[in-house]
């Protein structure tokens, strides 16, 4: 499959047809809804009740229903340039505004203690959001370190 | 007076009573939906949406065919064929692709109470 850039609009009208027939096959009452996050990525967002069996345990099936979304929008338009995310009821922005009240904690703890903290392994986005959350402070850094999927922040007193 | 108009009325009207007839009634429902209708299969929700993402991965929907194995109760397993040079797509790299549809699978099985796998065949 090539790699051709793709309109990422029209990617994420791929995406939201196949949500929405899966959505339909699960008769569920939901609607998808496209939200351009930056010119890099949109997020499909799917909306309604009873849909906590799509998000699943820590978000893994999220992650898989994400997953397939993208392989059937590479699938039919051969693009990947771009990012597009899917968040169901509202998981995803929950999430990163818990790890962010999170982080703030284990800052103050670093910054009480002057000792570095080791988190736990966390995928990539969300080791974005605790980089990015350590970043606007004073007198902490982040680093990373060891393999995925077992890859971690360490928050440091500077 | 109005007893016995009531009882000569139902007594033309022979259809109706034996629909109204709860044994016969359920007897025939029994007999319509056991005759292939897909709620009736154990996992039937989590069939269809494997076959749907399965048909929008491969480049031959009409390859994709699912057969059912029955464990149990509330277990299944569902077996995918899809056409051989469809193996690679539906596998993905490393098998990722299989492993985000099992998980989707899994999900939709669990929420009608039933244990899924997923197998993919050749």
């Amino acid at each position: 499959m090539d790699d051709r850039e793709v309109p990422l609009n029209e990617q994420a009208d791929t995406g939201r047809a196949f949500l929405e027939g899966l959505v339909a096959q699960l008769s569920l009452s939901a609607s998808v809804a496209t939200v351009e996050l930056d010119e890099d990525t949109v997020e499909l967002r799917v909306d309604g009740s009873d849909l906590g069996f799509l998000i699943g345990p820590k978000g893994a099936t999220l992650g898989a229903l994400q997953d397939v979304t993208r392989t059937v929008v590479n699938r039919k338009t051969g693009g990947r340039n771009g990012r597009l995310m899917v968040d169901v009821a509202g998981y995803r922005q929950k999430r990163k505004v818990a790890l962010e009240r999170f982080t703030r904690e284990v800052v103050v703890q670093v910054q009480q203690t002057g000792t570095p903290r080791v988190l736990e392994p966390m995928a990539p986005p969300d080791r974005k959001i605790v980089h990015d959350t350590v970043n606007d402070l004073e007198g902490v850094s982040t680093v990373s370190e060891g393999e995925e999927p077992a890859r971690r922040v360490i928050i440091t007193p500077d | 007076m109005s007893e016995g108009q009531d009882s000569a009325g139902d007594a033309d009207d022979v259809p109706d009573t034996d629909v109204l007839h709860a044994d016969d009634m359920s007897d025939d429902d029994a007999h319509v939906l056991g005759d292939g209708t897909a709620n009736q299969v154990v996992g039937a929700e989590a069939k269809s949406v494997l076959e749907f993402m399965a048909r929008q991965i491969v480049d031959e929907p009409d390859a994709v065919v699912i057969e059912p194995d029955e464990r149990g109760p509330s277990r299944v397993d569902l077996r995918l064929h899809v056409a051989p040079d469809d193996m690679g797509k539906i596998i993905g790299r490393r098998g990722r692709v299989a492993q985000a549809i099992r998980t989707v699978v899994r999900a939709v099985g669990a929420r009608e109470g039933v244990e899924t796998t997923v197998d993919i065949v050749d």
